[in-house]
């Protein structure tokens, strides 16, 4: 049969095209060098999308159901270690083959439910890792809540981990983050440092009990641990900044803020960024700029934190949840909610590309950026 | 309590507690994100009382929400009481039209 007709052409090219986005599907060792960006989604699967060409590298299909997706990245780049299965498991997964490396259940056995609220956390060596757990034991005629724990696991537990130590934790905690000494930071009423060998844990950063001069008390909404290129552990506040000690609301103005955690040195940085003039979910320090702050939810937002400015914001087709910066800081991917990850040109804020994900939303999934 | 009268079971149960001094302390939930633990605007009207901020469109918001629990009362619990709301609706965008209502389930 010979391809001349411009509709046999035409199927061959169909099938040609087909048959390369399969085999981009497929399993596949990640390349040294390359950056890439995890995302998970409806109805349980975890993406990985080349930046260098913004396009898929391949889809995993994970165990069990989906839900919260909360991803978080092996230091050696070879595993994604993901909060899922109704926020009540922890699994591995390796990059290159798709299979499924680690597994723990939070619950305890017995009659217990646990559920851990996009928390999520890896040692700096990647040999442990971590959750704060709420159980809630499950009588025969009532529900007991139980006090939240740390459980600590050995990346290396296999499919059905066990912890291999347990500490009483802050109540009302979401997302955690480990610091290079492996201390763990983890977000609450107020951000506490836990020694995750010892359990005993302080305020690192206060938050609802912040003495911050002609300021109230913060509000913070943030359930995405993103590993950021900066090698911080980053969120947003906002709270109001009165004009003088009498501290009239009246002439207060509420502000957004950015709480940076470098996870080098442990220090935070605390600062207010602009006027809230509309709601972001994440947002963060532009990798090349430490003066150019972004923002994200139902706009792109792009701000000056020296002179507390707008600088530019971009109108988008959705909401978008999760942010995050490649490396260079040149691009910004925009995830969560639908399965459209939009790629923008960080310094024009114009659109580049949608890059769109196999499977359904994304929903309140944490993306990660990440270099081989 | 004096002048208050049990009217049922749940309520005489009370009464009986507080006599017996075990009535233990009322604290909020262990949780600070998701099943009423909030009381977060943001479904009907954004934190400005408006509508600018709420996310566009509807569905955008939709599955962040039933996943952790949220707002129960607008869209159902994913996480414990209605884990396959929308399994047959994984691309809200697309196949809202395949999620329904929820009913509790007769004990």
């Amino acid at each position: 049969m010979r391809f001349t007709t411009p509709l046999s052409r035409a199927l061959l090219a169909a099938a040609l095209a087909s048959a390369a986005s399969l085999s981009a599907a497929a399993d596949g060792p990640l390349q040294a060098g390359h950056e890439y960006l995890a995302v998970t989604n409806y109805p349980n699967n975890l993406t990985v999308i080349d930046t260098g060409t913004d396009s898929i590298v391949k889809t995993c299909t994970l165990p069990d159901a989906f839900g919260p997706g909360t991803i978080q990245i092996s230091p050696d780049r070879t595993r994604a270690y993901v909060l899922n299965n109704h926020y009540g498991d922890l699994y591995g997964v390796d990059l290159d083959s798709c299979k499924t490396v680690f597994h723990a259940e939070l619950a305890e056995a017995g009659n217990e439910r646990a559920r851990a609220m996009f928390s999520v956390g890896l040692s700096p060596d990647g040999k442990e890792i971590y959750s704060v757990v709420n159980p809630t034991k499950l009588n025969r005629d009532s529900y007991e809540v139980q006090a939240p724990r740390l459980q600590v696991y050995r990346t290396d537990g296999g499919l059905d981990a066990k912890p291999v130590r347990t500490f009483a934790a802050p109540r009302q905690t979401t997302m955690l983050q480990a610091a290079d000494d492996g201390s763990l930071f983890i977000v609450g009423a107020d951000i506490y440092r836990m020694n995750a060998q010892t359990g005993k844990y302080d305020v690192a950063v206060p938050l609802r009990n912040w003495k911050r001069p002609l300021h109230g008390q913060p509000d913070v909404l943030y359930v995405w641990p993103q590993q950021r290129p900066q090698h911080t552990f980053n969120l947003l506040y906002t709270a109001d900044r009165f004009k003088d000690e009498k501290k009239d609301p009246a002439s207060a103005q509420t502000m957004y803020g950015y709480i940076d955690i470098d996870l080098k040195t442990g220090t935070a940085a605390v600062r207010d960024f602009a006027p809230v003039t509309e709601v972001y979910f994440t947002g963060g320090l532009s990798p090349k700029d430490p003066n150019a702050m972004y923002g994200v939810l139902n706009r792109l937002a792009k701000y000056d934190v020296k002179n507390e400015k707008l600088v530019e914001a971009a109108p988008l087709d959705h909401s978008y949840y999760c942010l995050s910066f490649n490396r260079e800081g040149s691009k910004l991917y925009l995830a969560g909610t639908f399965n459209t990850v939009a790629v923008y040109d960080a310094d024009t804020l114009k659109k580049l590309k949608d890059i769109r994900v196999p499977g359904g939303d994304m929903a309140i999934t944490t993306a990660q950026m990440f270099t081989r | 309590m004096k002048h208050l009268k049990p009217l049922n079971n749940k309520a005489k149960k009370l009464e009986e507690a507080v006599q017996q001094d075990r009535l233990e302390e009322v604290v909020a939930m262990t949780s600070v994100a998701g099943c009423t633990s909030t009381t977060d605007p943001g479904w009907e009207t954004d934190v400005f009382g408006g509508v600018a901020s709420l996310c566009q469109p509807m569905e955008a918001d939709l599955y962040g929400c039933s996943d952790p629990c949220w707002w129960p009362a607008q869209v159902p619990d994913m996480m414990s009481t209605y884990p396959d709301w929308n399994k047959h609706a994984a691309d809200s965008g697309a196949d809202w039209r395949q999620l329904g209502s929820v009913f509790p389930k007769d004990k």
